[in-house]
């Protein structure tokens, strides 16, 4: 006897089935790495709007972050005190010595200016925003800062903070702006070493010190001599202070001023070169350029300080004084 | 049961591994890699809820706030998402040795895998000594870390069977 049908039976929900769903999700994490090393333009949109969506979280969770590394400075200030006075009264020393021969050297350069009616060089305007997440992993050393494209950044200024040269800007989005550090893996900086002035390439390579390339044979380079930015590549500013030589023979490397793992507060020089202009413009034309030049809105010649978390920074941008 | 508890636990971990905390150079693989060890632990509990695409995601947003490329620490996250599924059997006692012990095996897995990824990605050899580093952190911290989860896990859903088994 048949079965009487007492009406339509549920339809099982279709799911896919797990194995499959992991699979899927396997290969697409596997395409967005191809297409991350080659740089597809839709990753750079994708990570721009991610960007932005946490950069509200990441700047609320910093906070705690830098008070907690504050209190361990302090703690440490604490347990080194006495030491720390007498390391400061030595440097005071020195520093009073030194603040009389730049004096004596200012007085001089001036007359020498003068002499040779030389141009004033227009100061540089800046930014300076609070460091909201540092790179964690194997790929990148870089911090994102809290100013973007509405402060008016863009790839490839200069970031420092009140010890030297920090890294540069590879992206920005609205309101986040990515640093690459002066020791990451992609990071290379012409450089001008020592009283030479000896043109030199500092690399990073992910570890706390910079390699330093492709000086001449036979140069004179000692430890202790400073290295500051040469500026001969068109878009960075000469003379920002990047570091100081350590070691000897053939293992010098490059001690940065800046310690590039407790950023905190930054500054970003705005410094528009041509160079750096036609990159972020590549089809336009350099006439184009001095147009938008042109017509932009006058720029004010003096430094500008913007205060940030009670916090005024000003930058040092001034080449060292050559002996 | 809602993934409101296992989501917000992942993401305040991929937030801390964002945020600037100073640590040294050779310390950069620790926080990422305690994420990921997050997303383990929630898989291994039976009858939680966190979904494998979820946990693409937060890898997604890790790589985000990281500027590593896209990709890298979701792959490791769905790694460890797979992987916590099948060690579900080891943790259902109040004995963690036995998921501490599958832990190592697969930071140490995870540790090889992202070098090597890393590597292949730059044509380079890529210091390995943070990536050792972080895995043998992670399996240091593993403990705490199953405690606070299973801590939350027992304050979020107190009537669940795998709470009833007494593994708190």
């Amino acid at each position: 006897m048949r079965k009487r049908n007492s009406g339509p039976k549920p339809r099982p929900a279709w799911r896919v089935p797990v194995e499959l769903l992991t699979f899927a999700l396997y290969f697409l994490c596997g395409v967005l790495l191809i297409l991350s090393r080659i740089g597809h333009g839709a990753i750079a949109e994708a990570r721009a709007e991610l960007g932005d969506l946490s950069s509200p979280f990441l700047e609320l969770a910093a906070k705690p972050a830098v008070e907690v590394r504050s209190v361990v400075a302090r703690v440490h200030t604490y347990a080194t005190m006495f030491s720390e006075i007498d390391r400061l009264n030595a440097e005071n020393a020195r520093l009073r010595e030194w603040e009389w021969r730049a004096r004596s050297l200012e007085s001089k350069v001036e007359h020498l200016r003068k002499l040779l009616a030389a141009v004033d060089e227009p100061a540089l305007r800046f930014a300076t925003g609070n460091v909201i997440a540092d790179a964690r992993g194997p790929f990148v050393r870089s911090a994102l800062i809290n100013l973007g494209r509405a402060d008016g950044l863009r790839a490839g200024y200069a970031v420092i903070n009140g010890d030297g040269f920090v890294g540069r800007i590879v992206d920005t989005n609205e309101s986040v702006t990515r640093v690459l550090l002066l020791n990451d893996l992609n990071s290379r900086i012409p450089v001008l070493v020592g009283p030479a002035a000896v043109r030199a390439i500092v690399s990073g390579d992910n570890s706390g010190d910079l390699t330093l390339d492709f000086a001449p044979d036979g140069a004179p380079l000692y430890p202790g001599d400073e290295v500051y930015t040469s500026g001969s590549d068109g878009i960075l500013p000469r003379g920002l202070r990047v570091g100081a030589l350590v070691g000897k023979g053939g293992n010098i490397r490059v001690r940065p001023h800046a310690d590039l793992s407790t950023l905190d507060v930054v500054s970003v020089i705005f410094f528009d070169t041509p160079a750096l202009l036609s990159s972020a413009n590549p089809g336009k034309e350099a006439c184009e350029i001095s147009t938008a030049e042109a017509s932009a809105p006058p720029v004010e010649k003096s430094i500008q300080v913007r205060k940030v978390d009670g916090v005024v920074a000003v930058p040092n941008t001034a080449a060292p004084i050559q002996q | 049961m809602s993934l409101i508890v296992p989501g917000l636990t992942v993401f305040f971990t991929v937030i801390l591994a964002a945020v600037p905390w100073g640590l040294p150079d050779d310390a950069t693989f620790i926080l990422p890699l305690a994420a990921v060890m997050t997303v383990f632990c929630w898989r291994a509990i039976p009858g939680a809820n966190l979904p494998a695409i979820i946990a693409v995601v937060f890898g997604l947003l890790l790589d985000v706030t990281s500027g590593g490329p896209l990709g890298f620490w979701a792959l490791l996250a769905l790694a460890a998402a797979s992987a916590g599924t099948r060690a579900q059997p080891f943790a259902s006692r109040s004995d963690w040795t036995p998921l501490w012990l599958v832990w190592t095996g697969l930071a140490a897995i995870l540790a090889v895998s992202g070098w090597l990824i890393a590597s292949l990605y730059y044509f380079r050899w890529i210091d390995w000594w943070p990536i050792a580093l972080g895995a043998v952190a992670s399996v240091i911290l593993f403990p705490l870390v199953w405690r606070l989860i299973l801590r939350l896990y027992g304050s979020a859903y107190p009537r669940s069977d795998f709470v009833g088994r007494g593994a708190i």
